[in-house]
């Protein structure tokens, strides 16, 4: 046997070590990952883990990896090969001749040549086990069909997990498209050529946007989602309707600069969109409002608008035009503005001024389904059209959802201390709403 | 290959041969004991003394005289006893009167020998006692003025009896460390005993011929010591040298510096006995045992827990398992 010979024979058993080991730390380690992975799908058996099996397919992975890892450190060199080689009955024979490869003597050369003469001779002895013992390997493919077992029985559990993430998924999406139509308002709420009544409005378009935003942070059922969309999809209706009124009055105004009012108009087009209403320019309103009455916040704005209108009326000097927002067939325009459409009326030369629907945003109305076991709850939740308060105070019900004291309290209370140090609320009142939410500390 | 000369002192697979021929012969004159003698063979391929511990009676003094005989050696015994002075071994500076008048002439002492048997050394005082200690390391032998050196090859081999103890001087530690071996020689079975009487009592004692001579032996010395030790194997002998020092409950004082070198000759010498030229696990395995027995002191945990020296040894061996 040659020296050449003889190293290769050492290399091939170093390789098929290196196999062994790694076999060996392989199934070590995927008994640890498929371990794991139980543990995750058991779990997924009593509390909601949508991804359960792929943290299991992800420990696997990762026991593989490590395996990958720990036989690349741990490989086997000549040394240790030679080492593991002599122990088949070689008595260090095999490592010494290899220490002693590039070294010259008499004793080293004669060392050399009686390893090599007895590696030749019984190199049959030399049996290097490729797979691990079977008690492990079985052992493991015990733990990988448990695994499997678990991974697909069905649970409600797991039901109740995949609603959860497809839940969170649509509430991600929604924050996420919320947050860019809030950033878009703010962008327009920033702009100098806007009134303050202009600027309060959009400062509330966006705070009902956040409020739907933390609706949704919240949510945790489909029904839960469900309404909360549905208010979102009317708070985009009725916020897109404002903001193409607003748009329109700006378009008409002079000093407000066109590319403010197209954007306005873009927004409100893409809320109308969102909210899945048609965007009507110029469609005629209902008669509302009682415009010029100031009986409500915004009303009083609209009922400028109105007088706006009558001074539209007047004008037929065309000075009147021009202050009852474009006269002529600019009472159009104004009346758009003022509510929901005296457009065409506006065409009469205002004939219709003064009246138009408020364009205060009247926000949802949710009936609960069940309070404790009170029975006096009116309404209809699921039919809000037949409801009587929906036509009695022209208001929009949802059904309700149940939700957690704790989950709202905070909010709550946050927001109740805002509108104090706002002045939101009539004097006398702060004590008492004070004392009612320290009740609850 | 082509400086080594076939049949040649200079050709190690013949001087092995003709080593394992001498233990052969050895064997013919002791029977039994085998592990004795293959010992002594032993520290005689490396130059090391060897200390016997046993009772009287189990042929030590005929061991060494065959010993002698196989390699053609000169033997002397020296009985030690507490009289016995250090000039009664090593020897002393006379007047000789001749024609030039008187001078003082060194006369050598029994020490002058291949072959020496100290005999029941821990009866001697300590003073003779260490008179051995050059002549075991140095091989060289002073008195007054001048060293003496011993001839080649120098190889005492002590016996000491471990029951009787009164009127004994234990050997110091740093005389212990100076013996490579220490070899316990245990009762012979009945077996060897009907052997050992049957060859001794016979009407035909066995005819020991010489197998080598002192310069054969020096160089076989001088091949075991080329021996080549894989880096795997002298890092176990150094593991176990070093377990004797590092934390082990059972030792106070752990094996010397020297320990390990006799450790390595001893492996190196079983090896070339065995006819192979490499040192395995399993040769310093087995060498641990004669060579550190003596070179480890016992701590109190030890001593009143009844464990002996060879039971630490077997356990550091049991850490260290490579065979």
């Amino acid at each position: 046997m040659e020296q050449r010979e003889f190293v290769r024979a050492i290399q091939s058993c170093r390789r098929r070590l290196n196999l062994a080991g790694f076999l060996g730390k392989l199934v070590s380690a995927l008994g640890v990952g498929a371990a794991a992975g139980i543990v995750f799908q058991a779990v997924s058996f009593v509390m909601p883990l949508y991804y359960a099996r792929h943290y299991a397919v992800l420990a696997l992975f990762l026991a593989l990896l490590a395996a990958l890892a720990a036989a690349y450190l741990r490989r086997t060199d000549m040394e240790q090969a030679a080492l593991v080689m002599d122990s088949f009955g070689f008595e260090e024979r095999i490592v010494t001749a290899y220490g002693n490869l590039g070294k010259e003597g008499a004793l080293v050369a004669l060392q050399r040549a009686d390893a090599m003469k007895e590696l030749r001779a019984h190199r049959d002895r030399i049996r290097i086990r490729l797979l691990p013992p079977w008690k492990r390997t079985g052992f493991l493919a015990g733990l990988l069909a448990a695994l499997l077992v678990l991974a697909l029985v069905p649970s409600g559990m797991k039901d109740r997990a995949e609603e959860l993430h497809h839940v969170k998924e649509e509430a991600k999406e929604k924050t996420q498209e919320i947050e860019e139509v809030v950033e878009a308002l703010g962008q327009l709420e920033q702009q100098e050529e806007l009134t303050p009544e202009q600027q309060a409005l959009l400062q509330e378009m966006i705070g009902s946007l956040q409020a739907s935003w933390s609706e949704y942070q919240q949510v945790s059922s489909s029904e839960m989602m469900r309404a909360v969309t549905e208010k979102l999809n009317y708070r985009y209706e009725n916020m897109g309707s404002q903001l193409a009124d607003l748009a329109q009055s700006l378009q008409n105004g002079a000093a407000v600069s066109s590319v403010t009012a197209e954007s306005m108009q873009a927004l409100a087009q893409k809320m109308q969109e969102k909210s899945g209403a048609q965007l009507a320019k110029g469609n005629a309103g209902q008669p509302g409002g009682q415009g010029g009455s100031d009986q409500n916040g915004q009303g009083g704005q609209n009922g400028q608008n109105g007088q706006s209108g009558g001074n539209g009326d007047q004008g037929g000097n065309g000075q009147n035009g021009q202050g009852g927002n474009g006269g002529g067939d600019g009472d159009g325009q104004a009346g758009n503005n003022g509510g929901s459409g005296a457009g065409q009326d506006g065409d009469s030369g205002g004939s219709g001024r003064g009246t138009g629907t408020s364009s205060t945003p009247h926000d949802y109305v949710s009936i609960p389904n069940d309070i404790a076991d009170s029975g006096n709850l009116t309404g209809n939740a699921v039919d809000h059209d037949a409801s009587g308060y929906f036509h009695a105070q022209n208001g929009l019900s949802w059904e309700g959802t149940h939700m957690s004291h704790e989950a709202v309290i905070g909010s709550y209370e946050q927001n109740a201390y805002e509108g104090i140090a706002a002045g939101k609320y009539p004097s006398g009142m702060e004590e008492i709403i004070k004392e009612y939410f320290s009740n609850f500390d | 290959m082509s400086e080594w000369v076939n049949g040649g002192l200079q050709d190690p697979a013949y001087m092995a041969q003709r080593i394992a021929a001498c233990e052969k012969e050895v064997q013919k004159g002791i029977i039994g004991q085998r592990e004795i003698i293959r010992q002594v063979m032993l520290a005689m391929l490396t130059g090391g003394n060897v200390l016997l511990e046993g009772m009287p009676g189990l042929g030590k003094t005929r061991l060494v005289s065959t010993i002698g005989k196989v390699f053609d050696l000169s033997f002397k015994r020296i009985q030690f006893t507490p009289d016995l002075m250090p000039s009664d071994v090593t020897g002393t500076n006379i007047i000789i009167k001749n024609e030039q008048g008187s001078a003082f002439s060194f006369e050598r002492g029994p020490v002058f020998a291949n072959l020496i048997l100290a005999d029941e050394i821990n009866r001697a005082t300590p003073k003779t006692q260490s008179a051995l200690l050059e002549a075991m390391q140095e091989h060289t032998v002073t008195v007054g003025n001048d060293s003496h050196a011993l001839e080649e090859p120098f190889f005492v081999l002590a016996t000491q009896n471990p029951i009787e103890n009164e009127g004994t001087y234990p050997l110091p530690e740093a005389q212990l460390d100076r013996f490579m071996f220490k070899i316990l020689v245990h009762f012979p079975g009945r077996e060897e005993l009907k052997g050992i009487v049957a060859l001794t009592e016979g009407s035909q004692e066995p005819v020991i011929t010489k197998q080598m001579d002192s310069k054969g032996l020096m160089a076989a010395r001088a091949l075991v010591s080329q021996i080549p030790i894989a880096d795997a194997v002298m890092d176990y002998l150094l593991d176990i040298v070093m377990d004797t020092h590092a934390g082990n409950p059972y030792i106070r004082e752990g094996a010397s510096p020297r320990a390990a070198q006799a450790l390595i000759r001893a492996s190196r010498a079983k090896a070339f006995l065995e006819g192979r030229f490499n040192v395995s696990f399993q040769d310093v395995k087995e060498m641990a045992f004669p060579v550190l027995r003596h070179r480890i002191i016992l701590s109190f945990d030890a001593v009143s827990e009844g464990i002996g020296e060879d039971d630490v040894i077997e356990k550091i061996l049991e850490e260290n398992n490579k065979v």
